[in-house]
């Protein structure tokens, strides 16, 4: 594989804000031909229900792990010639990213197909949380019946 | 809150997370232990916070930093987390 983005451009996990135009050029590489970009935003408003704001949390030791073995996986598993997954933690703003992939690929459809597989499994496994607060300032951790959290299961 | 252990021998330090920490009512959740199963931490910690028992039900353990199942021996001192349902993205 071609030139490697530094460990902290490639796998991130903090507060400060995503900034998409970085997440691609993390992924810059001379044998890409397509390179995905996905960015996840906070929602304001869902079916009518309006969000003020998300606040995200992790076990950032085991999250951090989880989101590297991930890019690792699809490095692999795709064929990617660069790949960079960043996840935002604390308080994110409706329209602010909270998390974005970026996926380098020799042909399109290998990155699409990276991009689309690394956030399934960010959100089935990677043990970080949201909290969403309403308008009348209702604050809900989200613990959905289904993911429950899974071990380094490999495909 | 466990008048009868406050004094006694080894604990176990557990952090919890989300809308964990929320029903505790705290970050980390002090056990007294001397050594066990995952298993019998998970009734410990139920029976010692009954707010936690039906989210714990649902939730993975962690002990030394990997996924731990119900069998698996948790030591004092270990460093154990609950990770309930995920839910980033």
């Amino acid at each position: 594989m071609a030139s490697e983005p530094a460990g902290s451009e490639a796998v991130r996990l903090g507060r400060e804000p995503i900034d998409p135009a970085q997440l691609l050029a993390a992924v810059a590489d001379p044998a890409a031909g397509g390179n995905v970009l996905f960015v996840g935003t906070a929602r304001g408003i869902t079916a009518g229900v309006v969000t003020n704001r998300l606040t995200y949390e992790a076990h950032e030791p085991l999250a951090l792990a989880a989101l590297a073995r991930l890019r690792l996986r699809a490095l692999d598993r795709f064929g990617l010639v660069a790949c960079a997954v960043w996840h935002r933690l604390g308080t994110v703003a409706p329209g602010e990213a909270s998390v974005a992939v970026a996926a380098s690929a020799p042909h399109r459809r290998e990155a699409f197909a990276a991009a689309e597989w690394l956030m399934e499994c960010i959100k089935a496994e990677v043990p970080i949380w949201k909290c969403e607060e309403g308008e009348d300032g209702r604050r809900e951790w989200l613990h959905p019946a289904d993911p429950t959290p899974r071990a380094e299961a490999e495909p | 809150m466990h008048d009868e252990d406050a004094n006694a021998g080894p604990r176990l330090r557990i952090a919890v997370f989300a809308g964990m920490a929320e029903l505790a009512g705290c970050r980390q959740i002090d056990l007294p232990w001397r050594g066990g199963t995952v298993a019998e931490l998970r009734r410990g910690l139920a029976d010692a916070h009954p707010a936690v028992a039906s989210l714990l039900a649902r939730s993975a353990v962690a002990v030394g930093g990997r996924y731990a199942g119900d069998d698996d021996p948790v030591a004092a001192g270990a460093d154990v987390a609950v990770i309930p349902p995920v839910s980033g993205g």
